[in-house]
């Protein structure tokens, strides 16, 4: 009960000092914000070496004229983002809309755009070696526009354009041609059915009758394992924001895990206030023991560091429009424990400083230090060459940005275990902090 | 709204605790002795204080006054001697005595963001009292120290009398039996000095054992019925004040017109009374009863037909017992 009224008197001082309001709550919203915006749409994405085809498809499908009443219609132009999303080295991105893939194109933002017209799927369907079919072969591979497809190019990028284009070509071969080869045998083999036995029996190797790729060389179908057609995100709709851009999932943790550690000025001046006004004997005057008087000066600070963290993170999805990611509960003992080690480098701080510039010099020098160490200050460590960020795990900082890197950058398929460790080690640094304080903090000033 | 010390039950607790005591001191200093390295800050400084007693510690900066309540407080403990509060040791490791004791520490020991009611509600809790209980001290110490009607008003607004003035109000909050008060009217105007005043005389009066610091000789003087002088961490003195004063003479210094033939002399002659010198015509006499000595001058000058051209007179008071204690000035 008493160190509850230490703890209510000091969280009252806490809530009424600007100082801390503008430090711990402003301040990283600022930076945030600053960053956020002035920061390339790159940044905070890993970097993707892979080739990116863009297409757009307007393919309307067309029925299955093998296929009983009632099937699917066929989609060749799915077919065709499948093949090319399993190769390797390709990513796909499908942009919803043409006008956009020419603006991007005439932009130089794309280098090349694929675009299958609505009667891709019926030209395709209609391709065949046969009488009256389309032939889509020529001298270069494909013809896209006996396809109703054609490629966007963006003359300045012509190299690259080119490779995309042959990339398209070679996928359209694999898809085109053993659909044509696939039907003009099963025409043969309806209408001259020993002479199909005997052809099939003098190509061993090739199933005549397959209509994909695979099916023709007798080869196992790919898995869809690793096959990502992505679609494309445009900005204009998130504002000058770019609310719930990919870079607030990092820049947020980072600097709510910066600030967390301003703590350290915020506590270590209530301290030296209480040392220069008196009030300190007073407490010391008081029936409260050592422990008490710790405890209670430790639990408003632990509860301004959480609720900091958890105002952080708030702000950050309805401010910014950050996702939580899909285990929104484990950013709790992240924050937790974030805390426990800021709060103890704050009575760390408090315990060594006598004056309050001497907190505002140490304590800022520390601050920046072990956040420009940690990799907080530039916002994402993985800009940190690699002997670097294994250097910066001598920080609690560093821990705290691999737990909310797993849960924040990493949505899809959090490492709880790395969660997990990263909070213990927090924790450890919060209790050595605190020992280390409590030796050397100094109650009995009297002389 | 009647004074805290004016409430029946307060009056009660402190009648029922001198019953309790048979006559012990309520504070009882011992030959404490306090070193830091090779610092002497206390040397075997003695005294007692009782209840009721408004006992006054002068002594110039850095002459031991705040080791010794730090002590006496329980927050430092002696090199040794010792200090006993109601007949219990205090140190540091006695937490309850600390009850017992109220501090008003010179620098101003409260919270300037809180208010006034709640810095005395913290300072309240931090003693265990809460609920009406609490809501009933903080408003008879309100009204006690005057700030009633200030009592939701931020204290860094408050006038540095108003500070003073709550700095003593959070020291009485739980209704302690010493009060420990160094150099509690730093800085107030008289009217604040004045409220405090008659603050410490009242809490005397009901029974609380005042120590009352100060380098401010006229306050310890108006104040206290017993002084300890206390310098270079030696207590030189101890006494009542009239005891106090009687060991010092007063001064009569006056100037003739021209040198008198026989003059010296026949003051010389004046029972109690002792020439100091003579500068040109001004002549300096100590003496033990100043009124009776001035009479026999007069007397004597028109005797002698010697015309008085300015005439000056120094009773006996502290500031000149604490100069001829220590060889300098409280204030050098």
């Amino acid at each position: 009960m008493l160190t509850w009224a230490l703890a209510k008197k000091d969280l009252r001082l806490l809530l009424r000092d600007p100082r801390a309001v503008v430090v711990l709550l402003a301040m990283p919203l600022i930076f945030i914000l600053v960053l956020g915006v002035s920061l390339g749409e790159g940044f905070g994405q890993k970097p993707d070496d892979r080739l990116r085809v863009s297409i757009v498809d307007l393919d309307t499908g067309f029925p299955n004229p093998k296929a009983d009443e009632g099937d699917e219609p066929l989609h060749w132009s799915k077919t065709v983002q499948r093949d090319l999303a399993q190769t390797a080295g390709i990513r796909v991105e499908v942009i919803p809309e043409l006008e956009e893939a020419e603006a991007l194109v005439a932009n130089g933002k794309r280098a090349a755009v694929l675009v299958f017209g609505p009667k891709f799927s019926e030209q395709v369907t209609r391709s065949s070696f046969m009488l009256g079919g389309v032939n889509p072969l020529f001298r270069d591979g494909v013809d896209l526009e006996k396809l109703d497809a054609y490629v966007l190019r963006d003359p300045t990028q012509l190299t690259a354009a080119s490779i995309i284009e042959q990339v398209g070509q070679v996928t359209m071969l694999r898809v085109v041609l053993p659909w044509m080869i696939g039907s003009a045998f099963g025409t043969i083999a309806e209408r001259m059915g020993p002479l199909a036995t005997v052809l099939q029996q003098m190509f061993p190797n090739y199933d005549l009758t397959g209509t994909t790729w695979a099916a023709l060389t007798r080869a196992a179908e790919r898995s869809n394992d690793g096959a990502e057609v992505a679609v494309f995100e445009g900005q204009a709709e998130a504002g000058w924001l770019s609310r719930g851009a990919q870079r607030y999932q990092i820049l947020v943790p980072s600097y709510t895990v910066m600030f967390a550690y301003f703590l350290v000025l915020t506590v270590g001046w209530l301290f030296v206030a209480e040392r220069r006004q008196g009030t300190l004997k007073r407490l010391r005057a008081a029936p409260l023991s050592r422990p008490q008087i710790l405890m209670g000066k430790l639990l408003p600070c632990f509860l301004l560091s959480v609720g900091q963290g958890l105002f952080l993170l708030i702000a950050g999805r309805l401010v910014f429009g950050m996702s939580w990611g899909s285990e929104p509960w484990w950013l709790v003992p992240v924050v937790l424990c974030t805390s426990l080690s800021a709060m103890g480098l704050a009575l760390l701080v408090a315990a060594m400083a006598r004056t309050e510039a001497q907190v505002a010099i140490y304590g800022t020098l520390l601050v920046l230090v072990l956040a420009g160490l940690s990799g907080c200050l530039m916002g994402d460590r993985e800009l940190m060459p690699e002997n670097m960020q294994q250097l910066s795990l001598i920080t609690p900082h560093a821990w705290a940005l691999v737990a909310y890197k797993q849960l924040l950058a990493n949505p899809a398929d959090p490492n709880v275990f790395l969660v997990l460790q990263s909070c213990a080690v927090l924790a450890g640094f919060g209790l050595v902090f605190i020992l280390l304080a409590w030796s050397l903090l100094r109650l009995d000033d009297t002389t | 709204m009647r004074p805290l010390h004016h409430q029946k039950g307060y009056r009660e607790a402190s009648r029922i605790d001198r019953i309790k005591r048979m006559g012990e001191p309520l504070l009882s200093i011992r030959d404490v002795v306090k070193r830091y390295r090779d610092t002497v800050a206390l040397d075997g400084v003695s005294f007692d204080v009782e209840a009721g007693e408004l006992f006054g510690l002068l002594g110039p900066n850095g002459a031991g006054k705040t080791t010794l309540l730090s002590i006496v407080s329980c927050l430092l403990e002696a090199t040794s001697g010792e200090a006993r509060i109601l007949g219990q040791p205090a140190t540091p490791r006695d937490r309850n005595l600390r009850r017992s004791i109220g501090i008003v520490p010179q620098e101003l020991a409260v919270y300037g963001e809180l208010n006034a009611r709640e810095n005395l509600n913290f300072f309240g809790s931090l003693y265990g009292i809460q609920g009406e209980e609490l809501h009933q001290r903080v408003d008879q110490v309100l009204g006690a120290i005057g700030l009633a009607d200030r009592a939701n008003d931020r204290v860094d607004r408050f006038s540095g009398g108003m500070k003073r003035r709550l700095n003593l109000g959070a020291a009485l909050i739980h209704r302690p039996k010493l009060l420990l008060l160094d150099e509690p009217t730093t800085g107030v105007d008289p009217q604040s000095r004045n409220h405090i005043f008659e603050e410490v005389r009242r809490l005397a009066a009901d029974g609380v054992g005042v120590v009352y610091t100060s380098h401010y000789i006229e306050e310890v003087q108006a104040l206290c019925s017993r002084v300890g002088i206390i310098d270079h961490g030696r207590l030189i003195a101890c006494d009542t004040l009239p005891a106090l004063l009687a060991r010092m003479g007063g001064v009569i210094r006056f100037r003739v017109p021209d040198e008198t033939p026989g003059l010296r002399q026949r003051l010389g002659e004046i029972p109690g009374v002792e020439l100091n010198g003579q500068e040109g015509t001004t002549l300096e006499m100590e003496c033990r009863d100043v009124k009776s000595a001035l009479m026999r001058l007069i007397a004597l000058l028109n005797e002698m037909k010697v015309e008085l051209v300015s005439l000056e007179t120094n009773e006996p008071n502290l500031e000149r017992v604490f100069l001829h204690l220590t060889g300098h000035a409280l204030r050098d």
